[in-house]
């Protein structure tokens, strides 16, 4: 997993970076469950999300979104993510383990993913995202 | 374009400094916010950034304002104050926050540091009865009617269910409750998200803390909100949990359609607009009202669940526990404020900013009629928390608001690598202060180093006047999510 924590003073502001902008929606996924709850194990649990937007920027949120919802009502830490990304439509396959309160307390919960600063830049070695995440 | 942000600010006077119409294209009016010197330092040019942003959206009047302890958040800035007259205005759930009506209610016991033994078994007793922590769940099973019943009725829904006492109402700004929550409003998912999490605490700065009443500023004041030297209080600090964060993807979602409806052009996606006599605006206000209220109710539970462990641990009466008042920090609110000679509708929206209503202002308890309204700002867990009171300074000069805390100065990256949790935490111990928390890394990130000092926040507010110091408190014990 290819991301660094930015300077933000109040929230965590990430930059990530991934070959395509498959692999960038999914290890930004995890980068967010890792905040939210520490490490991790390989689990047996499956989800899938699909979504449409009217553009990349508003897909990407939309997922991670979804990624939040499905793990906090569903009691889930995804450690595993695949995405294919169609024009401005997505089908990912999320998987996990279920949330266990004696390893799963390491983190922070992330209240919202914002539009601030977000930025999706298309570099000569793949894509590099910044995002900001209020915690 | 952020770095020459600090060099368009002006200094007006010692604490009042401008950021001039111009400074982003399209401000409104001009940026106005309240710091110190040695505050000064510490200003982020993100944070004039945004304070600028929040300038150009329509219907402002006045100033884009900052109080003292303003740093830089998405959207508006953390501190952020901004009112909207009511036909020309927008609201934006940038200027609220994911965290709907996260806030703070202090709680008084008549207890005296003495009568505080077995200190260390009541923090471990909070900390198990209190749901604290990521993927923690609420003692209540709800149903959908009982939550939309939640929604709608705010804090009363849990005194009604036998949570709290009907004195405790009174003493919540709005009573508790905000009447335009419309729960059609809300969607399936916060709803979903909001069931199992009523009375929990949630993570990150939201807090439970024992502290100390140390000294008094104001004692007529004091004597009004029934708070004496010694005396035990509980603060706590929490919101509306997953609902009002899914209320607020959602809303944001629509809002940004909505802003290319209207026209409106934004310097910042975050600060997703719409006018508040339009569908979209008046959705997202019941909506986020509706979170506001469910968080009332969360914050009456956990203080229901306080007052039931005080009770049973030293053997005094539930009613001897009087909620002292309970503060909005991030909201936006319909209001009635003086404006060029005349009283006008707006809708004020306090992003991490406090509620600070003068005396004689309508919605305050009739016990609290002379004094002021309650402000209550808590300090950084360590550190000093401060009871003040809402002037007509407030009125005239803020649309009656004030700061909401500390204000961080470090990011919780640099306060993990440079501050140990352990440490902070067997410091703290040494200084008498029991920290409980699920892990040391929580405490680092939330350690006194990585905020302003409160002590320096508060004495800005009270030298502008904006609000007044009536006593400060100190921690014993906190309990963190």
């Amino acid at each position: 997993m290819s991301y660094e924590e930015l300077d933000h003073t109040a929230d965590i502001r990430l930059r990530v970076r991934s070959p395509s902008p498959d692999s960038l929606f999914a290890e930004t996924a995890l980068a967010m469950m890792k905040i939210v709850y520490g490490e991790s194990r390989p689990g047996e649990v499956r989800r899938t999300i699909e979504l449409s937007a009217g553009n990349t920027e508003n897909l990407l949120l939309d997922f991670l979104s979804e990624v939040l919802f499905l793990s906090e009502v569903e009691y889930i830490v995804f450690s595993s993510a695949t995405v294919h990304i169609m024009g401005n439509s997505l089908r990912a396959l999320v998987t996990g383990e279920p949330f266990d309160p004696e390893r799963h307390r390491g983190g922070t919960e992330i209240k919202g993913i914002s539009y601030s600063g977000l930025r999706i830049v298309k570099e000569d070695e793949g894509y590099v995202l910044d995002i900001l995440f209020d915690v | 374009m952020v770095d020459t942000m600090l060099e368009r600010v002006t200094r007006l006077s010692e604490y009042e400094w401008e950021v001039p119409a111009g400074t982003v294209p399209g401000m409104r009016v001009p940026g106005r916010f309240f710091l110190s010197d040695s505050l000064y330092k510490s200003l982020e040019s993100g944070a004039v950034q945004q304070l600028a942003n929040v300038a150009t959206l329509p219907g402002i009047i006045r100033y884009s304002m900052g109080m003292p302890d303003i740093h830089w958040g998405y959207g508006f800035p953390i501190g952020g104050v901004a009112a909207f007259e009511r036909d020309t205005g927008v609201i934006s759930p940038g200027g609220v926050g994911f965290d709907i009506n996260c806030g703070v209610r202090l709680l008084s016991t008549p207890l005296t540091t003495g009568d505080l033994d077995h200190r260390r078994e009541l923090i471990e007793t909070l900390y198990n009865a209190v749901p604290t922590g990521v993927g923690a769940k609420g003692p209540l099973k709800l149903s959908i009617g009982d939550l939309e019943d939640m929604m709608a009725k705010g804090a009363a829904w849990p005194v009604n269910q036998g949570y709290g006492l009907q004195a405790d109402l009174e003493h919540c700004e709005e009573r508790g409750c905000m009447v335009q929550a419309d729960c059609q409003a809300v969607s399936a998912k916060a709803k979903q998200r909001g069931m199992p999490q009523s009375g929990t605490l949630g993570a990150g700065n939201h807090f439970l803390e024992i502290q100390v009443v140390k000294e008094i500023y104001d004692p007529d004041a004091t004597k009004a909100y029934g708070i004496h030297p010694g005396q035990i209080c509980v603060m706590i600090h929490c919101g509306s949990r997953g609902l009002g964060h899914q209320t607020c993807t959602d809303h944001l979602k629509v809002l940004e359609g909505a802003t290319k409806r209207y026209n409106i052009l934004l310097p910042d996606r975050q600060l997703a607009c719409a006018p508040l006599s339009s569908p979209e605006g008046t959705a997202y206000f019941g909506a986020m009202a509706a979170s506001a209220n469910y968080a009332w109710a969360n914050r009456q539970m956990i203080m229901h669940t306080t007052r039931t462990v005080f009770e049973k641990m030293y053997g005094i009466d539930y009613e001897s526990m009087h909620l002292v008042y309970d503060v909005a920090h991030n909201v936006a609110k319909m209001e009635e404020h003086s404006y060029e000679g005349k009283r006008i509708a707006v809708c004020v929206h306090r992003k991490g900013a406090t509620r600070a209503f003068g005396p004689g202002s309508p919605d305050l308890p009739s016990g609290y009629a002379k004094t002021g309204q309650p402000v209550i700002i808590p300090g950084s867990m360590g550190a000093s928390s401060y009871l003040l009171r809402g002037t007509t300074t407030a009125m005239e000069r803020t649309f009656g608001s004030t700061c909401h805390g500390a204000g961080r100065i470090l990011s919780r990256s640099a306060a993990k690598k440079t501050i140990n949790g352990a440490k902070v935490k067997t410091s703290l111990s040494r200084e008498g202060i029991i920290v409980r928390a699920p892990n040391d890394s929580a405490i680092a990130e939330e350690a006194p180093g990585a905020y302003k000092p409160s002590a320096e926040v508060v004495r800005i507010v009270d030298a502008l006047g904006i609000s007044n110091l009536v006593a400060r408190l100190e921690p014993l014990g906190v309990i963190k999510g």
